[in-house]
């Protein structure tokens, strides 16, 4: 009985199709080509089967290919748990159904759960540039389930009505923006989100390790994405002390640097505020790990969030979604006066059967210079007048890697450098850790803040001298110093010119402004900007309860206003002829010759005819109108020509034209 | 509109007849059109028809033109002060080779009757024919003669000399379905009448377009013909005004409604319509609702005043 339903037309099948396609496809490129691949060929073929009438395949056939695509499905996902797994099944799900679209209940479904696809993708990414996605997805189901209802209602055979109906799903949405816009205003926030987003991955996981060996920083610097962006209070500090503090790196096994687990600092522990303080907000993309990036040394500590011992800033939780946070920094205290033994210990540890030249090396210079500070400047010379070569382009390093790096291949970029420096370091008994973080920045002088890119990651040394205790050596500016003046971008020059074009940077910078303003004002939308407004607005301290009451007060204002529109004209405003003839009678009606509201439509018109050229016309129309309104009859064919005639009369007085 | 108004009907042999017999009427009383649609759609919705006017405007014409062109029998009762009840219905005679009494149909035993002056007779011979009217058959001696159909009375009235009359109770005026009045007719209609022949030999040439039986069948179209929503709004709207209105003693009652939608119905079958207009209920509304509205004693308007005042007020659905 099923198959035998009757075909259904191309129209709500490829509204339904194309909304399903499009919820789906942020979803079909992060999924398994193959996978991906047969969802679509699915949907490919039901459009080529409503277009040519084919019959739909039987019911061993459809349940085969699901089974098949669930269990493809499971294997690349190591089962079905997981946010990415789940709605790659919901979209497999979705594409068998394409195979039994036989009725109006199933074509329904689809445009409906595509609707429930677009939200989805929130789950993994919040970016400025998924609204475009949002809108197309949400109006495309929107069309699919206008399309189905008048196919439905019997009259789909209108040619045109695609557009139309594209129209009417883009005014529905108009129409809710209202509705949106107070439940986006009002709806109560939570602190914390409702449901934590898992700690899995993202879909690209950048951001900082919490471990270095050298050559791992190599990805970020081709990932342009930004990473943070730091609004100042007063200027931003120069070029040259524009250094992120991220992981500290203390223990270094050969071929990583890691982090040593040190305890944290209580906020009473923290450095006091100082005359030259950077006070700056921070707009902390999201990135799965848990590092807060802060100058030196924090004064304050963001909500939720602990320092250890080495001023390292960690939040609780990962960073999920976009974070904000507010610091003050001060740049002037001294770090550690004194070590103590054990830090010392720690900061000055190698493993002893590696590096034997830098050694031997790192001795020798010992033997010479009694002063630590000496020996620092000697090495950073000699950094300087050796040739070293600031790259990208790097061959990886074997078991002695400081020895290579140092005495052999000589090019590498900042973690190269850092960890051969901080390995020349401790052989010379000086306590060193490595701090990865990042360096720089792009200010948007338009937008007034300083935007981080991935690209800024960079790594340095600290070192620890008697009377200034950990002070700050970057051996990379020692070999260019252009990349800590001038940021990243200059280095990466002519390493990507297709996508370094100055207008196109320009664009990005641009786009970047306006992702800046959308994570302000839409993202960083939360229960404590809610209060603020609602402080602004002479409300303070609304409850959550309150907060609810007033949403549900602001909707009912629109219903009130919504229902009142709708009463005082219960057709005009939906049904095309209706409003046909009402614009016809405003057109008219604005010659002086409007029909009084007692006046019938058709001696309306034959008292205006002859004041009109086409007068017959105007008479000829109010006769379809009649026929159309008193005479009930529901042709489609008989209304569209109402409304294209009613649409093309233009009233012209009788005399302003010549025949 | 060649296509769009009134189309399937046209096809129809009926409605042609009907278009017809409404255009031999035309031909023959001069510029009336309105009044004679009027006629028309009161006869085809089953009513009956009181024109007040002068002695002379053509009310009997109009009377044997319309019967003539419907081919029906026809009868004219000129009412006087001494009528009894009798002279209209008929009386029952003794006939002694029978033995029993034998029935003598009255002037009402027609298809068109045309009631002239009406407010001449007592009420009680009024009554009669307005029972009769009302009950489309007669009873007299305790036995019951049905009417011949259709039953169409045109009664008239003269709205200036009252002396010596018993003008119509406002309670049986509803047993009217309209009243109308006819008028004089313009400078050059009246001119052609006077040049043309007597319209009473033009009455004796002539010859019936439809039948009683076709005409009961054309009432029958009219009752079920269609009548849109927003024309039933617009109905509904104008009685309710008539409820509401402050010089109304009483507004319409819910039989004078559907009198009112069943001659909007007719209207448009004599405007040879395929449904009903919001113009067809305009038209047929202050003859039906003139007569119906009493206006308060204090009032200087006229029921009909009053029913082309609410038709001003109330907006077309």
């Amino acid at each position: 009985m099923k198959r035998n339903a009757p075909h259904l037309p191309t129209s709500p099948v490829a509204w339904t199709i194309a909304a399903f396609v499009l919820s789906a496809s942020p979803h079909l490129l992060a999924m398994p080509p193959v996978l991906s691949g047969l969802v679509l060929v699915a949907a490919g073929w039901r459009l080529l089967a409503a277009q040519r009438r084919w019959r739909l395949p039987p019911g061993w056939i459809r349940i085969l290919l699901s089974l098949s695509a669930i269990v493809l499905l499971a294997i690349s996902y190591g089962g079905l748990w997981g946010r990415r797994a789940a709605t790659g099944l919901l979209c497999l799900m979705l594409g068998a159904k394409m195979l039994e679209l036989f009725r109006v209940r199933d074509l329904r479904m689809v445009a409906s759960v595509s609707l429930f696809l677009v939200t989805t993708q929130f789950l993994f990414n919040e970016r400025l540039l998924y609204i475009g996605y949002l809108m197309a997805g949400v109006l495309a189901s929107v069309c699919a389930l206008l399309a189905i209802q008048r196919f439905e209602q019997g009259n789909q055979r209108a040619p045109g009505s695609e557009r139309r109906i594209l129209r009417e799903g883009a005014m529905m949405l108009l129409a809710a923006l209202p509705v949106a816009a107070v439940l986006f205003l009002t709806f109560p926030r939570l602190a914390q989100p409702l449901w934590g987003l898992p700690d899995e991955v993202m879909d690209a996981r950048t951001g900082l390790s919490d471990t270095m060996s050298p050559g791992s920083i190599a990805e970020l610097y081709a990932d342009d994405s930004p990473a943070f962006r730091a609004e100042f209070e007063g200027g931003p500090p120069p070029p040259g002390d524009r250094y992120w503090r991220g992981p500290v790196l203390w223990n270094f096994d050969g071929d990583t640097w890691e982090r040593a687990f040190l305890p944290s600092r209580t906020p009473t522990d923290l450095v006091p505020p100082g005359s030259n303080d950077y006070i700056y907000n921070v707009q902390l993309e999201p990135h799965e790990r848990r590092w807060l990036f802060a100058l030196d040394y924090p004064v304050t500590l963001p909500e939720n969030a602990r320092i250890s011992l080495d001023y390292q800033l960690t939040a609780r939780k990962p960073i999920t979604a976009l974070t904000q946070y507010r610091m003050r920094s001060n740049p002037d205290p001294i770090d550690m006066p004194q070590l103590p033994e054990t830090l010392r210990q720690l900061a000055t540890r190698l493993p002893a059967d590696r590096n034997p030249r830098t050694r031997e090396m790192a001795e020798s210079l010992r033997s010479r210079f009694g002063d630590d500070r000496e020996l620092i400047a000697h090495v950073l010379d000699w950094f300087r007048q050796e040739p070293f070569y600031y790259s990208l382009e790097t061959s990886p390093l074997g078991r002695h890697n400081a020895d290579e790096f140092l005495f052999d291949v000589r090019t590498g970029f900042c973690e190269y450098y850092a960890s051969a420096f901080a390995v020349i370091m401790r052989f010379a008994d000086i306590p060193t850790r490595v701090v990865t973080g990042y360096q720089g920045g792009y200010w948007q002088s338009g937008g007034e803040y300083l935007l981080v890119r991935n690209s800024d990651a960079h790594a340095w040394v600290e070192v620890w001298l008697e009377g200034s205790g950990w002070t700050r050596v970057d051996p990379t500016a020692a070999v260019s110093p252009q990349r800590i003046q001038r940021g990243a971008s200059s280095i990466a020059e002519g390493r990507e010119s297709l996508f370094d074009m100055a207008w196109l940077r320009d664009l990005r910078n641009r786009y970047d402004r306006l992702q800046y303003l959308w994570n302000a004002w839409i993202l960083g939308f939360d229960a404590e900007r809610q209060q603020r407004m609602m402080r602004f607005l002479g409300l303070p301290d609304i409850s959550r309860t309150g907060m609810a009451l007033i949403m549900a007060a602001s909707l009912g204002v629109i219903v009130l206003v919504v229902a009142w529109a709708w009463l005082r004209d219960p057709r005009g405003s939906r049904d095309p002829v209706r409003r046909a003839w009402l614009r016809l009678l405003r057109r008219v009606g604005r010659r002086g010759l409007a029909k009084r509201p007692s006046e019938t439509p058709l001696a309306w018109a034959r008292r205006v005819a002859p004041a009109l050229a086409g007068g017959d016309r105007l008479v000829e129309i109010t006769g379809l109108y009649n026929d159309i309104r008193y005479g009930d009859r529901r042709e489609e064919s008989l209304r569209r020509r109402f409304t294209q005639a009613a649409g093309a009369f233009r009233p012209e007085p009788l005399g302003s034209r010549r025949f | 509109m060649s296509d769009s108004t009134a189309s399937a009907r046209a096809s129809e042999p009926l409605a042609e007849d009907l278009a017809r017999a409404r255009e031999r009427v035309n031909g023959i009383i001069i510029d009336k059109r309105e009044v004679i649609d009027l006629a028309f759609s009161a006869l085809l919705a089953g009513g009956h028809l009181l024109i007040e006017d002068l002695p002379g405007v053509g009310k009997t014409t109009l009377a044997q033109a319309l019967s003539l062109s419907i081919g029906g029998s026809w009868q004219r009762i000129q009412f006087t002060s001494d009528m009894l009840p009798a002279d209209i219905l008929g009386v029952s005679v003794f006939r002694r080779q029978d033995e029993r009494f034998e029935f003598h149909p009255g002037p009402i035993f027609a298809n068109v009757v045309l009631a002239d002056e009406i407010n001449r007779a007592t009420p009680r011979t009024q009554s009669a024919l307005l029972e009769a009217m009302a009950e489309g058959q007669v009873t007299v001696d305790g036995r019951t003669h049905r009417l011949p159909q259709p039953f169409f009375v045109i009664a008239t009235q003269n709205p200036l000399d009252l002396t010596g009359t018993y003008p119509l109770p406002d309670s049986q005026l509803d047993r009217f379905l309209l009243r109308t009045r006819i008028g004089y007719p313009s400078q050059e209609e009246e001119r052609r009448l006077l040049i043309e022949p007597d319209r009473r030999d033009l009455l004796a040439d002539m010859d019936p377009v439809l039948d009683p039986e076709r005409v009961i069948e054309l009432i029958g179209t009219a009752t079920a013909l269609h009548l849109s929503e927003p024309v039933l709004d617009y109905i509904q709207a104008l009685v309710a005004a008539t409820r509401g209105h402050p010089a109304v003693r009483a507004g319409l009652s819910p039989r004078a409604a559907l009198a009112l939608t069943q001659t909007a119905r007719a209207h448009a079958l004599v405007m040879q319509q395929d449904f009903c207009l919001p113009d067809n209920v305009r038209t047929v509304f202050p003859a039906l609702a003139g007569h119906r509205l009493q206006p308060v004693t204090e009032s200087a308007q006229s029921g009909a005043d009053i029913a082309n005042e609410i038709l001003e007020a109330t907006p077309v659905p």
